[in-house]
């Protein structure tokens, strides 16, 4: 009897530490062995803008004279002179400026992301939930501001602060939630209307309650995805913000710019100046989707 | 649904008006003018040149003449950069050629890319499922100022096949390399969109129903999962259209198709106050009117949503 | 290509005769070359022109097709020389206040009717007038045409603008100030005539192709906007039997090296040369690659008003940064297209202009930048000295061209001087109204010539000229400009005003334009030497090559 209630009390303890829905997620994306490669991919990227510079022989915006101008003959990418990527046509090192342009990059893409994520999600969900006059006005005014010329508030944005990095921000964020939010008030709309959100209304669980809990992690597979994809689209928009004199400054660059510069100089032989900026851009996309399936799957309840 | 598109009309019209006034006002207040060059104009002659164009009046006064000359004659005004040309003209120029292509790159975007999606899904995690998702993204990992350029080096400089720019009508030699750097950008994103969805629709309880009752896959696919997958991508269609418009400015400034996406960008560096306006009243209209046809497409695909 | 000499009968033959037969293909009259079929020149420009009305036009796109539409009272030749136009001469008085030009009877207007001195009468005063608000009006007060400015401000009638056809041929201007130089400015597309019957008929829609009805060796027969524009040869025209080219084609490429590739793939005849990329473009396609010397200078001028450093007030300070500028780097390496450095704010190639030898201009590099490091200590910036180090701002308006030049100017004062320059590119309409209101520190700043005389780039240095950026004021430059209008030779004035503005230095000279453009092979007669690049399709031909 005595040792019944103990194994009983037993597998009561062993019990009690359940799993959670979220560290089911976890433990799913564990298992996706390219998920996982892929993150360690962004990983190493975030650590070789970190650590790159302490290999690097110049800085990125040190120009050698004797250069400019000369990259086509002189400017190869060698390991041996450490310009491991070659020069730009500035005669500056390329290396470093891959570097500290990823990093801008970087930076703009997981922000950009990020924005359209919170924002954009919270906006859309609402929109979506409530329906009616709520819909219609907030929805209303996506249409209007996705329909505003971008160019003339960002022009406001550098004459009222003056240039800043934070500024660029401040853009990208306002452009990037508009079209998450339309997504997600499309995915709100169907899953409102099904079964266990009525479930959950008619058990008197409050509307707010309702959105966090139930609708926002069905969405969740959704964002996902379109924030993987939204991270390279805010990358090359800030060559365009910056273009109007707000984002990135010379000398210093960005990942847009490097590709933006480099596909110029595409068809006069010095195919390094393109190859390897856009290189880090395309590795940065495909770790983002293989990642971004990876949570979608993870994520998604319904997939064994 | 009648009683929907009335609705939408009606709360249509308020919205442009919103539109009009803010840009009107954001146009304003950014600093420079139609009139700035690299001389300064002298005082007579600026005064000549604002009297003409009625900007000596207060602003409230100015977009108020503008939006009764829209509303009763049509009228978006005359160009200020363009001196020969009138608003309507250069819209009624553009619009059709960003309309063509862009319409083009839309079919083209949608059905590869959702047929790349569809297989991708019905094939996840083999290696079809990344090849496929592969081709889309490579579209999109070329951003189209990249593609462009390369495109007209491959097709004009070295093959021969087509001209390098231009749009002479609207001729279907004219038209290819448009479309191909501008339905890639947007392929990569209906792929992917259709992909995951897919996923979740074939996971779901009434496909795995519809598997057991021993329905044969392409009447799965076709009749039962298309639809509900639809769903984010139509939404997608929204913001892809309007980033078309202004995604056609690259199109247009590297295969000098003079569409309107140029204009519109051009209009803004140069502060054409009235072409600004007459191309944002035409982006915002064309906006409301394709959410309306995806809310109507909501209530298509699923029948649960009241519109 | 090899020339064939002809007789010189033969050669007398072919000029004097009067209305022949046009050989379309077959032999060119003066050189005897060999004349391909095709006679259509196609080139490419950056951006649509702004309107092909005479009165109107303010790009230089605008005034190069205007030159072929439309022709005004003196032209230019290949070499920048006046030569006759509409007007087969002109006389003047003595004061120069009193211009007479003698219009030709045989010129006539594409649809048959003849072109009168009333014909320039209307134009003139219709491009001054206020109704019309063009922003090229001003062109006719800088011509000192009596009451101009009053006309233009509507203070008087256009009819009080002191320009007459006292009959049919015979056209008389009278100017308000002497001026010497007046003819010359009768090349410029503002002064060209316009169909008055037209224009009242059509109004703004005068120079569609359908209405158009123009004087030159071209009519415009298709406009597409923002893709493509062409003009054909004008049977009417009073010189149509020296017109050689049928076609002129015009593309607007938006992209510089787009615009190369379809040069290389044949679709265009002309096209500019993205920078950098002259010396491997001359090696790859020699002889296709054009150089020489254009009426331009690019330059960066300090804020010397109340609203600027107090750093730059101090001239030590002015001449160290422009000393430390390694100009031959600019021109040699970065841009690479045959550019001047420069050490005046005039451009050499400017007619009646010899560049003086100043001072800075004549060390070597190394020379100029211990002389700078010396003359930065002694007026006390730098680490550990009175003032601390020096930093700025340089802004430019947004352009890979720009950006290229502002970021080796910076290194160079970076590492040779220890000062940091903080770079800011803005958009053009910002960066024009930034630098028109004094808001900046220093600033990029470039300036075409008006006309072919010194004097059009040193007025921008006058203290009173609204184009004075800088806010420069010397009341000794002021009174030399002033005395120059009318002296009869004033190179003695302007090189004294050189020589000011590099002990001052107001501005620091960069570099002189240079015209890079690939022109094929088989396009003769470009007028290379024509320092405005006042282009005529009817003076080029084609050679099949």
């Amino acid at each position: 009897m005595i040792t019944d209630q103990l194994l009983a009390k037993n597998f009561a303890e062993a019990e009690v530490a359940g799993r959670s829905l979220w560290m089911d997620a976890r433990l799913r994306f564990m298992r996706n062995k390219a998920a996982l490669f892929f993150l360690v991919v962004l990983v190493l990227i975030v650590l070789f803008t970190l650590l790159g510079p302490l290999i690097a022989v110049t800085d990125h915006e040190t120009i050698d004279f004797s250069m400019i101008g000369q990259a086509e003959e002189k400017g190869q990418p060698s390991i041996a002179n450490g310009h491991y990527f070659g020069y730009d046509d500035q005669g500056r090192d390329l290396y470093s400026r891959v570097i500290q342009g990823t990093w801008i990059s970087i930076l703009v893409g997981v922000i950009g992301a990020t924005v359209a994520v919170v924002i954009g999600t919270l906006y859309g969900a609402i929109a979506g939930y409530f329906g009616g006059r709520v819909d219609s006005i907030m929805m209303r005014l996506v249409d209007i501001l996705m329909a505003i010329p971008f160019m003339f508030v960002l022009i406001l944005l550098l004459v009222a602060f003056e240039r800043s990095i934070t500024m660029l921000f401040v853009g990208i964020g306002m452009l990037s939630w508009l079209g998450m939010a339309r997504i997600v008030r499309g995915q709100t709309i169907s899953i409102k209307n099904k079964e266990f959100i009525e479930a959950a209304a008619a058990s008197g669980v409050g509307s707010f309650t309702i959105i966090i809990r139930h609708i926002v992690p069905n969405l969740l597979g959704v964002v996902t995805v379109y924030a993987t994809l939204l991270v390279p689209e805010m990358i090359l928009t800030e060559s365009f913000i910056s273009f109007v004199g707000l984002g990135v400054q010379a000398p210093d660059t960005s990942l847009g710019q490097l590709i933006n510069v480099g596909a110029g100089t595409l068809q006069y032989g010095t195919k390094w100046q393109l190859l390897f900026p856009l290189g880090f851009f395309v590795v940065l996309i495909f770790s983002l989707f293989f990642v971004g399936d990876g949570l979608r799957d993870a994520l998604d309840p319904k997939d064994r | 649904m009648i009683m929907f598109i009335i609705r939408r009309l009606a709360v249509a019209i308020p919205t442009l008006l919103v539109l009009s006034v803010v840009t009107f006002f954001l146009m304003h207040a950014a600093p420079g003018g139609p009139f700035n060059s690299e001389r300064p104009l002298p005082a007579s002659v600026m005064a000549n040149i604002n009297a003409k164009y009625g900007l000596d009046q207060p602003l409230y006064h100015q977009l108020y003449t503008y939006l009764v000359g829209v509303v009763t004659e049509f009228d978006f005004g005359p160009s200020y950069k363009f001196k020969d040309r009138s608003v309507n003209d250069i819209i009624a120029q553009g619009f059709p050629v960003t309309l063509t292509y862009g319409f083009w790159s839309f079919i083209v975007a949608t059905v590869v890319g959702g047929s790349l999606g569809v297989i991708a899904a019905l094939k996840h995690n083999t290696f079809i499922d990344y090849f496929a998702v592969g081709i889309s993204i490579g579209g999109q990992v070329l951003p189209n100022f990249v593609m462009a350029p390369l495109l007209v080096w491959l097709f004009t400089l070295t093959l021969h096949w087509l001209p390098g720019g231009g749009w002479n009508g609207g001729k279907i030699e004219y038209l290819i390399m448009p479309i191909i750097a501008l339905s890639t950008s947007y392929m990569a994103s209906i792929s992917r969109l259709m992909r995951s969805s897919m996923l979740e629709v074939l996971n779901s309880n009434f496909i795995r129903t519809a598997r057991a009752k021993g329905l044969p896959s392409h009447k799965i696919i076709f009749s039962h999962a298309l639809k509900p997958a639809l769903l984010p991508v139509v939404s997608y269609l929204g913001p892809a259209f309007v980033g078309m418009i202004t995604g056609s400015v690259v199109i247009d400034t590297f295969f000098s198709t003079g569409g309107i996406g140029q204009a519109f960008v051009n209009s803004a560096f140069s502060r054409d106050y009235s072409v600004m306006m007459g191309i944002t009243i035409l982006v915002g209209t064309l906006t409301i009117t394709f959410n309306m046809v995806v809310d109507i497409l909501y209530a298509w695909i699923d029948p649960k949503v009241r519109l | 290509m090899t020339l064939q000499f002809k007789s010189l009968t033969a050669m007398l033959a072919a000029t004097t005769m009067l209305a022949g037969p046009v050989l379309a293909a077959g032999t060119h009259p003066e050189t005897g070359e060999a004349l391909s079929d095709n006679q259509t020149f196609t080139y490419r420009i950056l951006d649509e022109h702004s309107s092909v009305d005479p009165g109107v036009a303010e790009d230089v796109s605008g005034a190069e097709v205007i030159r072929d539409l439309f022709e005004g009272l003196m032209n230019q030749d290949e070499n920048g020389n006046l030569v006759p136009g509409v007007a087969t001469g002109f006389t003047t008085n003595d004061e120069k206040n009193v211009y007479t030009f003698t219009l030709r009877p045989e010129a006539m207007w594409s649809n048959g009717t003849p072109v009168t001195a009333g014909d320039f009468v209307y134009a003139w005063r219709r491009a001054a007038s206020p109704e019309l608000a063009s922003p090229y009006s001003w062109y006719l007060e800088l011509m000192s045409i009596e009451n101009a400015a009053a006309v233009i401000a509507g203070e008087m009638p256009t009819d009080a603008l002191g320009v007459t056809a006292i009959d049919d041929h015979t056209l008389e201007v009278r100017l308000s100030a002497s001026l010497p130089y007046f003819p010359l400015m009768t090349t410029h597309t503002t002064t060209f005539p316009v169909p008055q019957a037209v224009v009242e008929e059509f109004g703004a829609e005068w120079t569609r192709p359908d209405n158009i009805v123009s004087n030159g060796a071209y009519v415009l027969t298709e406009h597409v906007p923002q893709e493509r524009s062409v003009r054909e040869r004008n049977s009417m025209y009073w010189n149509n039997d020296a017109t050689i080219i049928e076609k002129v084609v015009t593309l607007v490429i938006n992209d510089d090296d787009t615009a190369l590739t379809r040069w290389k793939a044949g679709e265009l005849d002309r096209t500019e040369i993205p920078t950098g990329q002259y010396p491997s473009l001359s090696q790859e396609y020699s002889g296709e690659a054009l150089s020489f010397p254009r009426l331009c200078n690019y330059y960066y001028t300090f804020n010397l008003s109340e609203s600027g450093p107090e750093a730059f007030k101090d001239v030590r300070v002015r001449q160290a940064l422009s000393y430390a500028v390694d100009r031959s780097i600019i021109t040699e390496q970065v841009l690479q297209g045959g550019q001047i450095d420069a050490f005046t704010f005039t451009p050499g190639a400017t007619a009646n202009f010899t560049v003086p030898e100043v001072a800075f201009g004549v060390m070597s590099q190394d020379e100029r930048n211990a002389a700078a490091v010396a003359l930065l200590a002694e007026a006390g910036y730098g680490e550990g000295l009175e003032h601390g180090p020096l930093t700025f701002e340089l802004v430019f308006n947004t352009s890979e061209a720009h950006a290229q030049i502002a970021t080796v100017v910076a290194q160079m004062w970076k590492q040779t001087l220890g000062i940091d320059v903080v770079q800011a590119n803005m958009e053009w309409q910002i960066f024009l109204e930034e630098r028109g209101n004094q808001n900046f520190e220093m600033a990029r700043g470039a300036w075409c010539g008006d006309y072919n005389e010194a004097s059009t780039f040193l007025d921008l240095l006058n203290s009173a000229s609204g184009y004075n950026d800088g806010q420069y004021n010397n009341p000794e430059v002021d009174a030399l400009l002033a005395e120059a209008k009318t002296m009869a030779d004033p190179s003695a004035n302007y090189t004294r005003i050189e020589e000011i503005l590099a002990d001052e230095m107001p501005v620091i000279p960069v570099y002189h334009y240079a015209g890079n453009m690939m022109l094929n092979a088989g396009i003769q007669n470009w007028p290379i030497n024509n320092v405005e690049q006042n282009w005529y399709s009817r003076n080029l031909y084609r050679v099949d090559n």
